[in-house]
């Protein structure tokens, strides 16, 4: 769950301010940006030493076998029915909500996000521990398309919404019907933001990895954790990883041809909202389809959890356990998004007051970040920590720095809309009126965006009291956290174990997420 | 009025370098006294409670490191002179033998060794055997009749045994079952044994949830060592499912050991020989035992009722020494496209 990834159309700065942008950052800012770029290439010269190490005729036998071929049809699988499950239901609700004269549409808005409140693996570990029929693909393919769905829901939603709905009535007085305006008027507007999310769900499935674990469907990341327990040496994990990360790269490379594209609309100001379709006789099929999809999306979730709450407290509840859990995510999240937050800095300093190829890579970057598997960056960190940097090894601060690295995208995004909001000339005038840059910063610029940096703070800290797989490898020895709590005791089917946990993980995490999500989007849709 | 606002967010940051200070500092300079860090490839339950034992008794705290086996040993063999570990403690024998054949452990204190018989130990004085359990078949009679029962663990490789036979490709327990296989019957059987699994066989994630299935009825049997079956037997009272012994000598009944080394980069020798020695003590083995129905290798321990004496198991003579690192069994699972 990435809410920054669901606005993924940041405002563009206007004209007159990119004339303004000054050429090349000074070096205090490229510094930070230059060692994230340094850290995120990590995984990729870890899996090249790797395969020099092996050798690279051993490194490819250890890739030719049918074991990862298996592994290759079990991921794409996944990928693709996931991202178009989410695709079909994420346009069909967006299509319901904003175009229907479906009633409650408002409430309905609200309750079909709910699912971004529960992280994907407890979802999972309630669904298996409901019935061993939900294990292997089919469940995990329900699991994940019921929380991934918001990813493409949203943003079809807030397209639709600001669509002109001039086209569709230009279509319509021409001749076409409604089925017909939308499938070649509606459905080809859409494309663009729909082909960018799906993209989006794909990169998530890719490095998705503790719902398939728990419910028992081999994919890379499961095979690589398993290897990296099961194995004397790394190289193993470390080719699979390879593969992986190649896949993601492919990805990656989809997304960025893909953004930017869009629709230009004649005239200014805000598009009228179209006139809603009748929905007639369909009005109760549809009332039904969502009650069923909330349903099965959170109530089944949520009734399991409560389940085993009031099942396990019967055993007993160990509550100093539970506190001391609670105090190391909070802390350890803590640390986290404040480190996200002062790298997201100045690499929005760099994108939105500076252009060249500094400001084009810092630009990239997040995208880059994003496409990173959790689990290939722990296993890197390990590699070069023990080999180049063994003070860090087994500390608090190269999980802090795995965290920065997984969720500065997250932070970065409110962070820029502000920074290209505020207007330079205000920093110009209070150069002119005799400030340093540094006092400039300080007192003129960080005072304005500093609400949209506790927002960044806000959803990366949430992000991390979620975080499984870098939590595993990379923790200090003695570290739980609440997912990892939660993991090892599903990893023993101690459901009634795992239950509090994942509780406190939706309380104290998911809730919040999901009221700034919506809420975000609730404000950008005016 | 912007002046307010920036000492306010430096308060918060500065708060926050504090913490993560502190966060760092505990990391680091935790072991002041005497810490010993634990690195646990055995159960996490297992681990704790003679961990726990040992600090009541010593007043010595013990971190512990969770991880598998052969991921811990890979660790603290890249870790090598820099190894914050004290101990290894694993369910299996093959990570010992390899961290042993690389110099990275301590010999164990001759005193501790000679405690218990020789057979459950290594050879070079390397590591200490802790527990010991053999390979069974756990079974629901619901499913399988007791006259489908298998007398060797070859038989469950066949088209019978279609959609009924639960295995666990990525542990430890089988890949040294499969070594053993290789060793008893020829790498030919073994192949054809390992593709039939890969076949007719359902594969689990970990022993614990293929033992649970069994138990719930959701496949007929499931290759396991005998004490996931005691674990849940505990743990829920009455089972529906049962324990199969193959036949005398057969590698279905395979004999293996859990063991504890010291470190030799180890910084407190002393303590972690201590631990090592509390370990195989009365007291330490009935903590041990307390999680985990394995055979003591302590023989003043009483052995869980619930298992078949020690003394009537006729497991097949091969010593962990013999199944080594299992390398052979490990490249045969991945040329049947099974690992």
């Amino acid at each position: 769950m990435q809410p920054q990834a669901v606005t993924p159309d940041l405002p563009l700065p206007a004209a007159g301010h990119a004339s303004r942008r000054r050429k090349s950052p000074p070096i205090w800012l490229q510094l930070p940006v230059l060692a994230l770029l340094l850290v995120a290439a990590l995984p990729l010269f870890f899996v090249v030493a790797r395969a020099a190490e092996t050798g690279f005729a051993e490194a490819f036998a250890l890739l030719w076998r049918p074991f990862v071929f298996g592994l290759l049809a079990n991921t794409m699988k996944l990928m693709v029915l996931v991202t178009i499950g989410c695709a079909v239901i994420g346009l069909g609700l967006a299509w319901l909500v904003e175009r229907s004269d479906l009633r409650w549409r408002r409430h309905w808005n609200v309750l079909l996000c709910l699912p971004f409140a529960i992280p994907s693996f407890v979802s999972g570990f309630t669904w298996v521990s409901m019935s061993p029929m939900f294990e292997g693909l089919g469940g995990t393919v329900l699991v994940m398309v019921l929380s991934k769905y918001p990813l493409i829901y949203l943003p079809v939603v807030a397209t639709l919404r600001s669509l002109d709905p001039a086209l569709e009535e230009s279509a319509r007085m021409l001749g076409l019907n409604r089925r017909q305006v939308f499938w070649q008027v509606t459905l080809p507007l859409l494309r663009p933001v729909l082909m960018a999310t799906s993209l989006l769900v794909a990169i998530h499935m890719l490095v998705e990895f503790g719902a398939p674990s728990i419910m028992r469907y081999q994919t890379f990341t499961t095979a690589i954790y398993q290897q990296f327990e099961l194995e004397f040496n790394g190289n193993n994990a470390a080719m699979l990883s390879a593969l992986l990360l190649a896949l993601c790269m492919i990805l990656l490379w989809g997304e960025f041809r893909l953004r930017g594209r869009g629709y230009a609309r004649t005239g200014q100001g805000v598009a009228r909202s179209a006139a809603p379709v009748r929905l007639g006789r369909w009005q109760v099929p549809a009332q039904l389809i969502l009650l069923v999809l909330v349903i099965i999306g959170c109530g089944t979730p949520l009734t399991m959890l409560a389940f085993w709450i009031i099942e396990g407290s019967s055993a007993s509840f160990p509550v100093a356990e539970i506190i001391q859990t609670l105090w190391a995510s909070l802390s350890y999240s803590f640390g986290g998004a404040l480190l996200s937050c002062l790298l997201a800095l100045p690499v929005c300093l760099v994108v939105v007051r500076y252009y060249g190829r500094m400001a084009t890579l810092a630009d990239r970057l997040p995208y880059l970040l994003h496409a990173l598997p959790g689990l290939v960056i722990a296993l890197s960190f390990v590699f070069f920590a023990l080999g180049y940097m063994p003070v860090l090894y087994q500390t608090s601060i190269l999980l802090l720095i795995a965290y920065a690295l997984l969720f500065m995208p997250m932070a970065q995004g409110p962070i820029r809309v502000a920074l290209e909001k505020a207007s330079p000339q205000l920093e110009e005038a209070a150069r002119t009126l005799g400030h340093t840059p540094i006092a400039t910063f300080l007192r003129v610029t960080l005072p304005i965006i500093s609400p949209a940096i506790g927002a960044g703070f806000v959803l990366v800290f949430l992000d991390c009291m979620k975080e499984l797989t870098a939590t595993l490898i990379l923790g200090p020895t003695g570290l739980e956290t609440l997912a990892t709590k939660v993991w090892s005791h599903t990893g023993n089917l101690e459901y009634a174990g795992a239950a509090p946990y994942a509780a406190l993980i939706v309380l104290v995490s998911g809730l919040p997420v999901y009221l700034l999500t919506t809420r975000a989007y609730r404000h950008k849709a005016g | 009025m912007s002046v307010h606002r920036v000492t306010g967010l430096a308060r918060v940051i500065s708060a926050g370098v504090l913490s993560i200070g502190m966060l760092f500092a505990s990391g680091v300079y935790a072991d002041d006294p005497v810490t010993l860090t634990l690195y646990n490839g055995q159960h996490e339950a297992t681990g704790k409670a003679v961990a726990k034992a040992f600090e009541e008794k010593t007043g010595i705290k013990v971190l512990i490191r969770k991880g598998g086996g052969g991921q811990l040993a890979n660790q603290i063999a890249e870790e090598g002179e820099r190894s914050p570990a004290d101990i290894i403690y694993t369910e299996e024998a093959p990570p010992l033998i390899k961290l042993g054949s690389q110099g990275l452990l301590a010999k164990v204190d001759p005193s501790t060794l000679k405690q218990i018989d020789p057979k459950f130990s290594d050879n070079n004085g390397n590591w200490l055997g802790i527990t010991s359990r053999v390979r069974v078949l756990a079974y629901n009679p619901d499913l399988i009749t007791e006259a489908e029962l298998p007398s060797s663990v070859l038989e469950v490789a066949d088209p019978e045994w279609a959609g009924k036979i639960a295995f666990v490709p990525s542990s430890g327990e089988f890949l040294g079952q499969t070594a053993a296989v290789i060793s008893l019957n020829g790498r030919e059987a073994a192949e054809e044994w390992l593709t039939g699994l890969k076949a007719f066989g359902s594969t689990y994630t970990n022993n614990v949830v293929a033992m649970k299935a069994v138990e719930n009825g959701e496949i007929g049997a499931a290759l396991v060592n005998s004490y996931y079956w005691t674990a849940l037997k505990k743990e829920k009272g009455e089972l529906k499912s049962k324990l199969h012994y193959f036949a005398d000598g057969d590698a279905g009944g395979l004999s293996s050991v859990s063991g504890a080394a010291v470190i030799k980069a180890s910084k407190h020798p002393k303590e972690a020989q201590q631990f090592l020695a509390f370990m195989i003590s009365d007291e330490g083995q009935k903590a041990i035992l307390s999680k985990s129905a394995e055979y003591p290798v302590n023989p003043n321990v009483p052995a869980d009722p619930l298992l078949k004496p020690y003394d009537q198991l006729k497991p097949p003579a091969i010593t962990a020494a013999q199944i080594g690192l299992a390398e052979d069994a490990l490249e045969l699972q991945r040329e049947v496209g099974m690992n």
